[in-house]
């Protein structure tokens, strides 16, 4: 029990902690963008009248939030470049498992929020003359969105520590650089106690913000 | 073209079996453990005694909105050297799964037990029911009810998240692919059927589980 912790290694690589964290920044980016905008596109294919649309879309939220995610990250490294003539790097297949992953979480997300909008919108915005698009592009999703935020944000922290599981197909993020100066310094325990605070100050205070959100969003309706 | 052939997996089957099986054992032992440690930090943050609100708050924090996989590298890697002891990937990844679904549970749970109305406690406290009599025959009954489908939500996704532990060396169904893949060449097909076992055994999960729930709903009471 009288082991003396010993963070100045860690401090002396802080150049690769840097790369690392450029490397989780620009992973979450693009996974976010994808995943939320993914997502609203198969929430709008499950309400589509086309039934193949309808389908393929339950079918997508069904497969992709009934398996794991690493699971998925390691199908699209390792097996998915056998039958598509690319190249799958460590980055590609950590963008496609966790985006389609988030989309479908999202997807479910978006479409409890277009249906919580009262019907008598759809009718009152028929009535005027707009289009099926027009009242979802103006009327239902402006509202449907405002109500969902806290919901949305929560899942971009998600999609922020899954990018943690990128390293298992060693793409170089925080997590990844983490396991580098664990090895080459023997010093684990500070390494991913560092790693961790690291996560902790950057998601608190975008947990915090949600809850504010939630209780906002609860008081205003 | 790519010409699929599964018989080598299926030759293989007994070896995903035993990575199924402690899948499912890592699952329940997590499960059964993060239920018990939930309940105890949910009690602990409701509590009015500071020493134990706060440090369960901010355990609570911690393990929610740290990344799963670096949690596991800690308690793998970093606990052994604080505690001189040997650690497993078994003992490891039960720990973490323990306290980190214990930390989801315990907000649930918290959640479930501040949505019963003020009136019933003082109804219970006027037949002249003690608080924990209270909290367990007329609380706790009717909150695990409401609580019921997050919980199960949560114990789902505690299932897919064990899949981590294949990356410290635990022969979970994971791990066992990685194996049967590099030593069949054939990572399409184990890939793919482990995406199936996955993908077959959640969803008979969650489709238990709603047909619990609406059974629930239906019941006028729920008692455990």
């Amino acid at each position: 029990m009288n082991y003396i912790w010993n963070f100045q290694d860690v401090f002396d690589n802080w150049w690769a902690l840097a790369i690392g964290a450029a490397g989780t920044l620009r992973l979450f980016v693009v996974c976010l963008v994808l995943g939320m905008g993914l997502g609203l596109i198969i929430a709008l294919g499950k309400r589509s009248r086309n039934r193949p649309v309808r389908w393929l879309s339950t079918a997508f939220v069904e497969f992709f939030r009934n398996t794991p995610v690493l699971v998925q990250i390691l199908w699209f490294y390792y097996a998915l470049p056998i039958i598509a003539p690319i190249e799958i790097g460590p980055f590609l297949a950590a963008i496609l498992g966790i985006s389609l992953n988030s989309a479908a979480y999202s997807a479910e997300i978006y479409r409890g929020g277009i249906q919580s909008i009262e019907p008598g919108q759809w009718e009152a915005a028929r009535a005027i003359g707009m289009s099926g698009l027009q009242t979802l592009r103006r009327v239902i999703l402006p509202q449907a969105i405002r109500r969902i935020i806290p919901a949305l944000t929560n899942r971009g922290v998600e999609i922020f520590k899954m990018t943690t599981l990128a390293s298992v197909v060693a793409y170089v993020e925080l997590l990844q650089q983490g396991k580098l100066i664990a090895s080459l310094n023997y010093n684990p325990l500070e390494v991913y106690t560092v790693i961790a605070a690291i996560f902790l100050i950057i998601l608190y205070p975008i947990v915090r913000l949600t809850y504010a959100l939630e209780r906002h969003l609860a008081r205003s309706d | 073209m790519y010409e699929w052939d599964f018989s080598p997996v299926l030759a293989e089957g007994g070896f995903l079996l035993v990575g199924f099986r402690n899948t499912l054992v890592l699952t329940a032992t997590a499960l059964s453990g993060g239920l018990v440690v939930g309940l105890l930090l949910a009690f602990a943050r409701l509590s009015h005694r500071r020493w134990l609100k706060v440090p369960a708050g901010i355990v609570i924090e911690v393990f929610r909105t740290t990344p799963p996989l670096v949690q596991l590298f800690w308690f793998y890697f970093g606990l052994p050297i604080v505690l001189s002891i040997e650690m497993t990937p078994f003992l490891a990844a039960s720990l973490t799964f323990m306290i980190q679904s214990g930390a989801f549970f315990a907000e649930i749970f918290r959640a479930g037990i501040v949505s019963i109305e003020r009136g019933q406690w003082e109804a219970a406290n006027a037949i002249g029911m003690t608080y924990n009599q209270c909290m367990r025959r007329v609380i706790l009954p009717q909150a695990v009810k409401r609580m019921f489908p997050s919980m199960m939500e949560r114990s789902i996704e505690l299932m897919k998240t064990t899949t981590l532990v294949a990356t410290v060396s635990y022969a979970d169904l994971l791990f066992q692919a990685n194996e049967l893949a590099q030593k069949t060449f054939r990572p399409l097909e184990v890939f793919t059927v482990v995406a199936l076992i996955y993908f077959v055994s959640i969803s008979f999960i969650s489709f238990i589980a709603s047909r619990m729930e609406r059974r629930f709903a239906k019941s006028g009471e729920f008692t455990p």
